[in-house]
């Protein structure tokens, strides 16, 4: 059908609006004792773990009826503006045609880096992120019914083949870019949203058939080896230390280690 | 803001699934191709007057091939059957239906051949190929066809003639 990806757009939008103005003040210790003679104000910077999960798929597998999957995801602080990334999940999938009915099972995993382009006032820890992901995924296909196309088969018949031929052990690598933003709702908890936008690089094809539907990738196009790919995620961030980030009126922002 | 506004129009464009449809320029199941050429010639196409082709199942029942009608040609696409290893053909000369009565000379063919479905794409899904092993005419008192040729074994399109049969 083609309402149902453009309706997802239009969903993914407005949510996409409506969390970029969702930003609630954090309780951060603010130091504003002068270090330097100029002014200046000292506020720390949470390091963490934060682990979480993609409600966009619990959601897919409660109302869309050949889909199930799920996905966790974990990001750790490396520097002020740039993190460590990664995704794991699983995916079922159903492709149904007029001629062709298959579906796609397996796993996936994702890493790569997130990089922070939003200036946070005074302590907070939202996020607009621009990331890059390295995927790759292990699957099997199963085809299950396909009808021979055949424009004169008026005169002898229509053939149809139900045997159920699973071509397992299937492969593929990608790479993503990603969009999104993560805004710090309660202590600790963030709501995310991003848009995936990938390329396939290898796969591993079945015999005398294709991968219609990769786990993690998506599905795939005939024309093109690029997916797209969305998840609204919930995460929690467990900090670790905190890092001192010293503000100064009349210039950028400079960063002094926290002594230990 | 272009950049993000440049990704959600990609975005959609992608979205809206080209590949779901099944166009006709795409080459899927093939008849068999027979062309016509003169027995005298033997490089010359040669039209057969008021041609017209029934197909004849396992049973020995005559079935009209849909879409076939009486023609003068020199070539002709006949739909083989898939279910089966082969199929006949009651081919006519100067056909024609008068006061409910064939009129014309019949010559039957029989087309041996092995059947294999290729993939295609997501929106048409298979394909059946497939490779003649044999073709031969049925002996009759009033043979119209002198002799066959395959020329091409694999029926992959309808863009060469696989098989000539010379009159």
């Amino acid at each position: 059908m083609k309402m149902k990806p453009m309706l997802k757009y239009f969903i993914n939008s407005f949510c996409f609006l409506w969390i970029s103005s969702v930003s609630f003040a954090q309780n951060e210790t603010i130091d504003t004792s002068n270090k330097t003679s100029t002014e200046s104000i000292i506020f720390q910077d949470k390091y963490g773990l934060r682990f979480g999960v993609d409600l966009s798929k619990f959601g897919r597998t409660a109302f869309e009826t050949d889909y199930s999957g799920f996905e966790v995801n974990a990001d750790y602080r490396l520097g002020r503006r740039l993190y460590v990334a990664g995704e794991l999940g699983f995916e079922e999938k159903t492709t149904k045609t007029d001629y062709l009915d298959s579906s796609a099972k397996g796993n996936y995993f994702k890493a790569g880096i997130d990089y922070n382009l939003y200036n946070n006032w005074l302590g907070m820890e939202n996020l607009i992120i621009s990331g890059l992901r390295f995927g790759l995924s292990s699957f099997s296909q199963t085809r299950d019914r396909y009808t021979i196309y055949d424009t004169n088969s008026q005169t002898w018949t229509q053939i149809q083949n139900n045997e159920s031929v699973e071509f397992s052990n299937l492969t593929a690598a990608w790479v993503e870019l990603i969009f999104g933003l993560k805004a710090e709702l309660y202590n600790n908890l963030f709501l995310g949203f991003n848009v995936q936008l990938k390329a396939r690089i290898s796969e591993k094809l079945p015999d005398n058939f294709e991968n219609l539907y990769i786990p993690g990738f998506g599905r795939t196009y005939d024309s093109s080896k690029v997916g797209t790919g969305f998840s609204y995620t919930l995460s929690y961030l467990l900090p670790i230390y905190k890092k001192d980030r010293v503000k100064k009126d009349d210039s950028e922002d400079t960063e002094q280690p926290l002594e230990e | 803001m272009n950049r993000i506004s440049f990704l959600w129009i990609f975005l959609l464009f992608i979205a809206c699934e080209p590949d779901d449809v099944c166009s006709e320029n795409t080459q899927t199941t093939s008849r068999l191709v027979v062309e016509f050429f003169d027995i005298g010639n033997l490089d010359d196409t040669k039209t057969v007057g008021g041609l017209f082709a029934i197909g004849i199942d396992a049973q020995g029942n005559e079935v009209e091939i849909s879409g076939e009608s009486v023609s003068s040609r020199d070539k002709i696409e006949l739909p083989l059957n898939g279910t089966t290893n082969q199929t006949q053909f009651k081919l006519y000369k100067n056909y024609s239906l008068i006061n409910d009565v064939v009129q014309g000379n019949p010559d039957v063919i029989t087309v041996a051949y092995t059947t294999s479905p290729v993939y295609v794409s997501r929106a048409c899904g298979y394909k059946n190929v497939y490779n003649i092993q044999g073709f031969s005419i049925e002996t009759d008192s009033d043979l119209w066809m002198v002799n066959a040729d395959i020329i091409v074994n694999d029926v992959t399109n309808e863009n060469e003639t696989h098989v000539k049969i010379f009159h």
